[in-house]
C-alpha cells in the first residue's frame, strides 16, 4: 500500500474517532451507537498501521488493487449501517403512531368531561 | 338487536362529505330503528373537517398528527375495544359506502358465527353498478390471486374498506394493525389465523369529492408492496 493512502487512512480514522467523541460528549448519541463508529475507526486505523492485513485479504479474495477492496469494504459497512438505521426508524415510527393514538384518545376523553 | 355496533369512520380532509355521511347514518338509524354508534376519526385534517365535527356534535377523535388510513382506523378499533363494542364496522366518510348495507354485512357475524365480513362489489353483477376502473380491477384481481395462493381462500374485493368484524378481531386490531395497505394485509393475516371470513355483496358509489387513500394505484409500486407484504404475512408463523 502506498504511503499516501496509508496517511489518508490514518488521518481519516483519527478524524472519525474525534468526531464520534465530540458527538458523544455533547450527548447527541448514546454509547450504544458510538461503539460501531469507534469500531470502524479502529479497523481503518489498524489497516493504516499494518497494511499487510489488508494486503493478505485482498490477495485471498482476488482484488487486484487495494483501494478496490477498501471501497468495497466501506460499501458493505454502510449497507449494514443503513439497514440498522431502517430498523431503528421503523421501531420509532411504531412508537410514535401508538403515542399519537393514545394521546388523541385521551384528549377526546378530557374534552368530553369539560 | 342487542349487539353493540359501532361504525368507524376515518376522515382526512373530508369537509365536503363527512356531514352528508353522518346524516345518512342518523336518518337510517331513525328510519329502521337501528342503533349504530358512530366514531369519526379525524386524521389530522387541515381543512374544515374538525369545525364541522364540533359544530354538529359528531362524536369524534381528532388525531394530533396525520397517521394515514391504517393508523386512523386502528384508533377506531382501540376506541371500540375500550368501549366494549361487539361489532365494529369500517365505513368510509367519503360517501362511497351505503349505510343500508351495514345490516347485511353484520348479519353473518351475528347469525352465522362468522368472524369478519367484507362488503364486496364483485360477488354478483347486479348489486353494485360501480366496479371501479379497469386498471384497479386488474390490480384487485392480482391481489386476490395472491391471497388465494397463500391462504387457499378466494377473496374477491381485496381492497374494500367496507368491513365488519367481531369482538375477538376488534381486540386484535386494537393492538396490531398495519399502517400501510391495511385491507389486503389484514385479510391475509386473519385468514392465516383461521378466522372465518364471508364476503357480502354490497353496492358502492363512486366517490363524490376528495381523493382515494390509494393514490399510488397508477404505478406498479403499490402492487409490488402489497404482494410482498402478503408473502411476508403468509410465511410468518402463527400459533
Amino acid at each position: 500500500m502506498s504511503l499516501k493512502l496509508r496517511i489518508i487512512l490514518l488521518v481519516f480514522s483519527i478524524v472519525l474517532a474525534i468526531i464520534t467523541t465530540v458527538v458523544l460528549r455533547k450527548g447527541r448519541i448514546p454509547i450504544k451507537y458510538s461503539l460501531l463508529w469507534y469500531f470502524s475507526a479502529l479497523v481503518v486505523f489498524l489497516v493504516a498501521i499494518f497494511p499487510f492485513i489488508i494486503e493478505f485479504i485482498a490477495d485471498m479474495l482476488g482484488f487486484t488493487t487495494l483501494s478496490n477492496l477498501i471501497v468495497a469494504m466501506i460499501i458493505v459497512i454502510l449497507l449494514f449501517l443503513t439497514m440498522s438505521l431502517t430498523i431503528i426508524t421503523s421501531g420509532q415510527k411504531k412508537k410514535i403512531t401508538l403515542l399519537i393514538q393514545e394521546v388523541s384518545i385521551l384528549k377526546e376523553k378530557i374534552n368530553k368531561k369539560q | 338487536m342487542k349487539e353493540k355496533v359501532i361504525l368507524i369512520i376515518p376522515a382526512y380532509n373530508e369537509e365536503k362529505n363527512i356531514l352528508k355521511t353522518y346524516k345518512s347514518i342518523i336518518n337510517y338509524n331513525k328510519k329502521s330503528k337501528c342503533n349504530y354508534d358512530i366514531i369519526v376519526i379525524n386524521d389530522g385534517s387541515t381543512d374544515k373537517t374538525e369545525e364541522i365535527l364540533v359544530k354538529n356534535k359528531i362524536k369524534h377523535i381528532t388525531l394530533i398528527h396525520n397517521l394515514g388510513i391504517g393508523g386512523a382506523v386502528q384508533t377506531g378499533y382501540k376506541y371500540a375495544y375500550e368501549n366494549n363494542y361487539d361489532i365494529a364496522v369500517q365505513f368510509d366518510g367519503d360517501g362511497q359506502h351505503d349505510v343500508s348495507y351495514v345490516k347485511d354485512i353484520i348479519k353473518p357475524i351475528i347469525e352465522e358465527n362468522y368472524d369478519f365480513t367484507i362488503g364486496s362489489r364483485y360477488i354478483d353483477n347486479k348489486t353494485s353498478s360501480f366496479k371501479s376502473t379497469f386498471a384497479r380491477r386488474i390490480g384487485i384481481r392480482i391481489i386476490s390471486s395472491f391471497i388465494k395462493l397463500f391462504t387457499k381462500k378466494r377473496v374477491l374485493d381485496t381492497t374494500s374498506g367496507f368491513r365488519a368484524c367481531n369482538k375477538n378481531i376488534i381486540r386484535e386490531f386494537a393492538f396490531n394493525y398495519p399502517t400501510e395497505y391495511p385491507e389486503p394485509i389484514t385479510t391475509t393475516e386473519l385468514l392465516k389465523k383461521k378466522y372465518k371470513l364471508k364476503e357480502v355483496a354490497v353496492s358502492m358509489n363512486e366517490r363524490e369529492n376528495g381523493q382515494s387513500s390509494i393514490k399510488a394505484w397508477k404505478n406498479v409500486y403499490y402492487m409490488i408492496n402489497v404482494c410482498l407484504s402478503i408473502i411476508m404475512v403468509a410465511i410468518r408463523r402463527y400459533k
